[in-house]
Order: structure tokens, then C-alpha cells, then sequence
């Protein structure tokens, strides 16, 4: 009993106490982030002399509630933001210390170096306490801060090692963070003076390889921010206009030494000593002053293009390595869009000694789809994309050589047949249409007519929007080259302009021996029907072009644009009688329980269409229904007449036997 | 006129492969359309006084009803057989080549004529060249609008030829339609 009472009033004192515990830590809680107020309003009033209370928030930090710590950074976090100086914090050798200075000099040197210990306790801190996840976010955020606000200043890397990590996370909210910061260290190089590009770039080069290309897209979308001078790729001009410079100027020189002998001798020594002296000032002040060198900076981004382009190569040749060599398992190549795009952005500085390689792994990556066993392929998009880009890097070296894409248009003929309109993306094929084949500037007769005959073909099977983008693309290769222009006539077989072969295949897979020019575009004139006005206005005045001469009314919308339009529009276009039907499906509104979303009018219509539609059928199979029963009925009407018939026959007969 | 050997087929395959490559199954299976006959034949080589010709078997039928002596031509001649026993593609064979041909090269307006006289490619003279040419691949030259003016030997790859001064040798001539004028007796 006794010992009851003992236990219960020991658990009373426990449950007191823990309740106290509990108050008195709120109230700690309270105390804290009013300290935490105090100081920090304190630092930014005036960081010299509270320079010390950086500790005292930092020990408020290393607290264990939860909460507390994470005020306890923010607070820090908004204290560092602006009490750091524009400059990197050297600290003083010891030869320094031990030189006689001023008071100013050292009260200075004490505030540095107090502010640099307890920025390198706080980073720190951010980084150890990146690891859990408890905290991940807000360190992850307070670390781009930092970056972002001060990327020139001391342990920077640090900070970027932690960064270049986060950006391939796991985590969307990280991840995001990372990137941003990323790519505004990029844009605003003025802040950090390039260093930290060159930086970042190197150590993103590094995670790729690390992970052997498996990670997220946005990792390498990063580099699209990336910009470099104009004149990075040509570094021999400028040493070829030195030399002619300096052949120039001696050629002067010589001209004009033999004029000046007979000047004195005193102003010639006080001429050079002038220029001595001129450029002794140069050198100071190009010392004293922070503008970059132009060479250090050529450097710098030389460094970092080359290390981007490493990481694309990178890309490049494991996805050929993974398309070589899986049998049946499934690959992912998540890099290779966002590489494709930046091959696509850097094209017009890429050496020209990696153009034959990359021309190469780009054909062979266009072509991989190509094969019968369907285990390893790309999708019809990324292939798209490869053959793009080939023509965006042929055509920003046309001054090296005028090279044909041969294989390129082979694949875009095949692919053009591949493409459906579900899984694919639309936007990506009009692009690749305009940039093959409506700027290219020279084509083969009869590769520009296997490709107007399969575009015709192509937009009879597709929707409005891909009808369009092919028609334009139709009109402008029909303008282009007047002997195509046959197509349109009714003259099968091609007469004498056939070229070389004298029937069409349209099973081909070269447009070049495809034999276009003898057929005929019959789906121009059912193209003339279909439902949408622009795509048949547009059928009609292609047909017609040979015989009105020279419209000058015609407008250069590229595929691209025509597919967005017709693909916007075609929510909106509905022949009129769309309020009818709408007015029809608030009457029958209940019965539809489907869940209507407030986007497009397109699905209220078809469902009132659908209910109409549905009505309609209903009625008319009961008909049919009917019918059939009718029928039957009838036949059976016909059998019992028949046998009835029979049995008065029968009975009739008996009746005259007997 | 007899169909060609073993030996020479060879050969003639062989200088065929290095202009038309993967094409030249089209060029031996091509399905011939003349003579009144309702199943399309093929075309194949046959030779005559060491001259080889591609002729549609039709046409070879109704050629076995004339004479040898008096047989001077028959179908397009693609090429002759030296004294030495090699094969060499003459310029008739020109529009077989240029509709299968997997190389091509463009030229300028302003150089057309240099190789319509008989003289090679330089770099300065080009219009546009057909990526991955190798050394030593046979080339078919086309003028800007698309007209085949002759063919001949790359002495370069696309790549070294982005990098060679205005004055290299790009295209070796073998054969150019300005033969028909300049050389009409020996063809």
C-alpha cells in the first residue's frame, strides 16, 4: 500500500515536474527569440562594436529545439547578408601582426577576423546540418542565399560544393533552389568575377561522370545560362592581326627611322624615357584596379566551354554505349534532351576538330531507332531533336564548308512516317520542318519531291494542327523548286521530268530513290474538303499555283507557327451552333455526372454532342431492332400458316378416304 | 555479245560499289519496263567488243537476232575493259551513276567550266559537298542546279577538307560531260 501511495506520489512529482519542464521551456523559447531580436537588430545598426554578439547568436543556434535552431539561422543568415563586406577577407600573416599599427588598423583587423570565425562556424554549421533531414530545406536555402548575395567572398567553394550536390537531389524544393542559384551565378558573373563559373562547371562535369549520366534534366538545363564572348572560337585572328600589326609597324619604323636621323639625340632618350615611365603607370594601375585582364578572362571561359562540352560528349556517348549494348533491358537517358539543347545553343564556338565526332554520334543517335528489335530505340522526339541540332551546327559553320546532311533527311523521311500524334510532340517535328527543309537552300529535285509527296500524304492522317504545319512546309518547297511543280499536274508518271525512275515507291526509305517526281498529289484535292477552312483555303491555292502565277499575297508563316495556331484554335473552333448545345446540356445536367473541368469549352461540347449523338443512335437501333423482330415474327407468322394450312388439307383428305 | 564472267563481274561491281554503295542492289534488281512483254524483266551487263552494257533483258532477246559483226551498241554502255584487262567506268555511265550515287559534290557557277575542260576540283570551286566522304571514294560532280556534270575520286574526307586552303585538289577527274565534244571519236 505503502509503496503504492510512494509510486503514485512519485508519479505525480514526475508529471509536475515535466509539466514545469514544459513551461519553463516555452518561456526559454520566448527568451531566446527575443535575444535573438536584440542582437541581430543590434549587429545591423552597428556590426563594429557588437561584432561579439555573432557568438552569442551562434550559440543560441546550436540549441536543441527544433524551432530555435531554424530562427536561429534565419537570423544569422539575414545578419550575414548585409554585414559582409565587398571584398575577400585576407587574414593577417605573421609577419603583419608583428608590425607596429595604428588603433584604427587593428580595431579593423579584430572586427575581420572575429566576422570571419563566426561566418566559417556558421557555414559550417549549414553544411553538417544539410545532411539531416529535418533541416535540409532551410539549410539548402540559407546556404543559396549566401551563395547568391556574396559569391566572391571566402569559403565560397564550400558553399559550392554543397550547391552543385543539391542540384541533382531527389527533392523538388531543393533541387529548384539549387538550380536558380546555379544559374544566377552564372548570369551576374560581374559579382564574382568568373571565377566561380568556371568552378561551378567543373565540379557539375565531375557529378555527371560520378553518376554516370543518371541525373535529373534540370542539372544540365543549367548550362543554358551559361554565355560566352562572341569571339571565344576564334582565338587566331586576333594573334594574326597582332603579327600584321607588328609587320606593320616595323615596315613604319623602318620607313621612318631614316627621316628622324638628323633629330637630335636628347629628344629621342627623353621620348623613350616618357614612354618608360607611361607604361610603368599602366602597370600600376592595371594593378590597382579590379578590371580584368581580357587574357584572364579568355582563359576562364575557354576553361569553362571546355569543360561543357566534355560533359555533352559525356552525354553523347553513354547514350550510344546504352543503345549498343542493352539487350532488352530498359535504359533511361535522362541527360540527353537538355544536351541536345545546349549542343544546339554552343554550336557556333565548337572546335572544328570535334565537329566530324559529333556529327557522328549525332548520326548515329538519329538512326537508332531504326531497328527491328524494339528494345532499345529512342523516342521519335529525341531523334527529332538530334537531327535539329545537326542542321543548328552545320549551319553556324557554313563558313568551314557547305556540308549536305544526307543521312539527316533520310531519317527525317522516315521519321515523318513514325510520328504519332499522342506520343509525340508536334511543336518538335514543325521545328525540325523548318529548319531541313523550308530554310535549307539547295535540294535535290527529287528529294524535295519525295518530301512534298510524303508531307501530303503525312497531313491527310493527322489533325489540323499537323495538316498545317505540313502544308506550309508543302507550299514553300513547291516555291522553291519550280520542277516539283509537275506534282501538281495530272500526269502519272512524270512524262519526261521524271528523273531517273519511273514509278513512284512510296515504301522507300531514301527520298532520293523514291521516284516522287512521277506521282501525282491527288490528296491536294481531298484536302480541298476537310473541315477546318484554313487547311482547305491553303489545299486549294497550293493546287492552283501553277496556273495564277505569282501570288504575292502569300504569308510566310513557318510550320512552327502554323501548328500553334491551329492547335490553340482548335479548342475554339466549333462551327456555330455552339450555344444550342450548350443551352441543351444545362437542361440534361444532372444526368451527366461526369466531373467537367472549368478548362476548355472543347469537352462540354463534345459531351453535349455526345449525349445527342447517343440519343440518335439509340433511336435508330431501336428501329433496326424492330425490324428485325418484325421479321421474325413474320416468318414464324408464315410457318404456323403454312402448317395449319397442312392440317386442314389432311383432314380434308381423311374426311374423303372415309 | 555474251554476259560478263565471273572475273569481270567482279570488276564491275567493284567500281560500281565505290560510287553507288548500298545502292547497287537498285541498279542489278531495277525492274525495266520496255518491250511489250507484261512481266517487267531486269536489266543486266552483257559485253561487247570489250565494251560493257546495261541492258534490259527484253531488249537483250530481240539482240541475240543480230549478227556479232554487225552488232555496234545496245542499251547504255557503262564502261570498258582495256587492252591490260582492267575496267574503267566511261562517261555514259553518267545519269546510272548520278541517280544512285551516295557521294556528290556541288559546283560554283565559276568553276564549272575548269571541269567541263578536264581539270579536278579545287576547294575554291566548291558548292556544297555530301558529309562522310572518304579518301579515295568514287564522287559524282553536280552543278548548282542539280545537274550531273561528271564524276571522279575524292582525294580528301569532308573533315580535311573544311581545313585546306583554296587551292587543294578536292575532286580527282575521271570522266565530265565535255568529253562527248572533246574526245567524240575515241568513245
Amino acid at each position: 500500500m505503502r509503496c503504492g501511495k510512494h509510486l503514485s506520489q512519485k508519479c505525480w512529482y514526475i508529471a509536475h515536474d515535466e509539466v514545469k519542464k514544459e513551461l519553463t521551456a516555452e518561456e526559454a523559447n520566448e527568451k531566446k527569440k527575443y535575444r535573438l531580436a536584440e542582437l541581430g537588430t543590434a549587429l545591423l545598426v552597428d556590426p563594429e562594436s557588437n561584432i561579439k554578439s555573432l557568438r552569442e547568436m551562434l550559440q543560441i543556434a546550436k540549441d536543441g529545439d527544433h524551432s530555435i535552431v531554424i530562427l536561429g539561422l534565419k537570423s544569422l543568415l539575414a545578419v550575414f547578408k548585409d554585414i559582409l563586406p565587398g571584398y575577400r577577407i585576407r587574414l593577417p600573416t605573421e609577419k603583419e601582426q608583428q608590425m607596429l599599427v595604428s588603433k584604427a588598423v587593428k580595431k579593423t583587423r579584430l572586427y575581420e577576423s572575429t566576422l570571419l570565425t563566426a561566418y566559417k562556424a556558421f557555414v559550417q554549421k549549414l553544411i553538417a546540418l544539410e545532411e539531416q533531414a529535418v533541416y535540409k530545406r532551410v539549410a539548402m536555402r540559407c546556404i543559396c542565399t549566401l551563395l547568391e548575395a556574396v559569391p566572391h567572398f571566402n569559403f565560397r567553394d564550400n558553399l559550392l560544393v554543397a550547391v552543385v550536390k543539391g542540384i541533382s537531389s531527389q527533392d523538388d524544393v531543393v533541387r529548384k533552389l539549387c538550380c536558380a542559384t546555379v544559374k544566377s551565378l552564372f548570369e551576374h558573373e560581374g559579382k564574382h568575377g568568373g571565377e566561380a563559373t568556371v568552378e561551378a562547371v567543373k565540379m557539375i562535369a565531375e557529378l555527371v561522370k560520378v553518376h554516370n549520366c543518371q541525373l535529373h534534366p534540370d542539372s544540365i538545363d543549367v548550362f543554358m545560362s551559361l554565355s560566352f564572348d562572341e569571339d571565344l572560337g576564334k582565338p587566331e585572328s586576333s594573334e594574326v592581326d597582332n603579327k600584321t600589326k607588328m609587320k606593320n609597324s616595323k615596315k613604319k619604323r623602318k620607313l621612318v627611322e631614316p627621316n628622324k636621323l638628323p633629330a637630335s639625340e636628347n629628344k629621342r632618350s627623353r621620348q623613350e624615357i616618357i614612354s618608360k615611365t607611361r607604361e610603368e603607370v599602366k602597370a600600376d594601375y592595371k594593378a590597382a584596379s579590379f578590371a580584368q585582364d581580357v587574357a584572364e578572362r579568355r582563359r576562364m571561359q575557354s576553361d569553362t566551354l571546355s569543360a561543357v562540352f566534355q560533359t555533352f560528349f559525356r552525354i553523347l556517348k553513354h547514350a550510344m554505349q546504352s543503345l549498343a549494348s542493352s539487350m532488352g533491358e530498359s535504359f533511361s537517358l535522362p541527360l540527353l534532351a537538355p544536351c541536345l539543347n545546349g549542343i544546339g545553343k554552343f554550336s557556333h564556338i565548337i572546335d572544328l576538330d570535334f565537329m566530324a565526332d559529333l556529327m557522328n554520334y549525332l548520326r548515329k543517335l538519329a538512326g537508332a531507332g531504326s531497328q527491328k528489335n524494339d528494345s532499345h530505340h529512342l523516342t521519335v522526339s529525341e531523334r527529332l531533336q538530334c537531327c535539329i541540332v545537326a542542321f543548328k551546327v552545320m549551319k553556324n559553320n557554313l563558313e568551314a564548308l557547305n556540308v549536305d546532311l544526307q543521312e539527316f533527311f533520310v531519317q527525317l523521311y522516315g521519321l515523318i512516317l513514325e510520328y504519332r500524334p499522342g506520343r509525340d510532340k508536334g511543336e518538335v517535328l514543325a521545328e525540325a520542318l523548318k529548319i531541313m527543309l523550308c530554310d535549307d537552300r539547295q535540294h535535290d529535285t527529287q528529294r524535295a519531291a519525295a518530301f512534298v509527296k510524303r508531307l501530303a500524304t503525312f497531313s491527310l492522317s493527322f489533325g489540323s494542327a499537323e495538316s498545317m504545319a505540313a502544308l506550309v512546309t508543302l507550299r514553300h518547297l513547291l516555291h522553291k523548286n519550280a520542277k516539283c511543280r509537275n506534282l501538281l499536274e495530272n500526269d502519272a508518271g512524270g512524262g519526261s521530268v521524271s528523273g531517273g525512275i519511273a514509278k513512284y515507291n512510296p515504301y522507300a526509305t531514301d527520298p532520293g530513290l523514291s521516284g516522287a517526281l512521277a506521282s501525282v498529289l491527288w490528296e491536294l484535292n481531298l484536302l480541298t474538303k476537310h473541315y477546318h477552312p484554313a487547311v482547305s483555303t491553303m489545299a486549294s491555292s497550293i493546287s492552283t499555283m501553277n496556273t495564277v502565277g505569282n501570288q504575292v499575297s502569300h504569308s510566310n508563316i513557318s510550320p512552327q507557327q502554323a501548328f500553334v495556331q491551329l492547335s490553340h484554335e482548335h479548342e475554339s473552333f466549333i462551327p456555330a451552333s455552339n450555344t444550342k448545345k450548350t443551352s441543351n446540356k444545362r437542361k440534361k445536367g444532372c444526368r451527366l455526372s461526369f466531373p467537367i473541368s472549368s478548362a476548355s469549352k472543347d469537352e462540354l461540347m463534345t459531351l453535349a454532342d455526345e449525349n445527342a449523338v447517343r440519343n440518335k443512335l439509340s433511336e435508330h437501333f431501336l428501329i433496326l431492332d424492330n425490324i428485325v423482330e418484325n421479321e421474325r415474327l413474320r416468318t414464324e407468322l408464315y410457318c404456323t400458316n403454312m402448317s395449319l394450312k397442312l392440317c386442314e388439307q389432311y383432314r380434308k383428305q381423311k374426311k374423303r378416304i372415309r | 555479245m555474251r554476259p560478263l564472267d565471273e572475273n569481270e563481274t567482279t570488276q564491275v561491281f567493284e567500281k560500281l560499289f565505290k560510287f553507288v554503295g548500298s545502292n547497287l542492289k537498285n541498279i542489278v534488281e531495277n525492274p525495266s519496263h520496255e518491250g511489250p512483254d507484261p512481266n517487267p524483266g531486269r536489266y543486266c551487263f552483257r559485253l561487247q567488243k570489250n565494251r560493257v552494257y546495261y541492258v534490259s533483258e527484253s531488249l537483250v532477246k530481240r539482240a541475240t537476232n543480230i549478227k556479232r559483226e554487225n552488232l555496234v551498241s545496245l542499251g547504255t554502255q557503262i564502261g570498258k575493259f582495256t587492252k591490260t584487262g582492267k575496267f574503267q567506268l566511261t562517261i555514259q555511265s553518267l545519269n546510272l551513276l548520278a541517280a544512285n550515287a551516295k557521294h556528290k559534290v556541288w559546283l560554283k557557277p565559276t568553276s564549272e567550266m575548269s571541269f567541263l575542260y578536264g581539270n579536278n576540283v579545287l576547294k575554291g570551286g566548291l558548292g556544297r559537298i555530301t558529309e562522310n566522304i572518304n579518301p579515295n571514294d568514287g564522287v559524282v560532280v553536280f552543278s548548282m542546279s542539280d545537274m550531273p556534270l561528271g564524276f571522279g575520286v575524292a582525294a580528301k574526307s569532308t573533315q580535311d577538307c573544311r581545313k585546306m586552303d583554296p587551292n587543294g585538289i578536292v575532286v580527282i577527274h575521271q570522266a565530265d560531260i565535255g568529253e562527248y565534244l572533246r574526245m567524240e571519236d575515241e568513245l
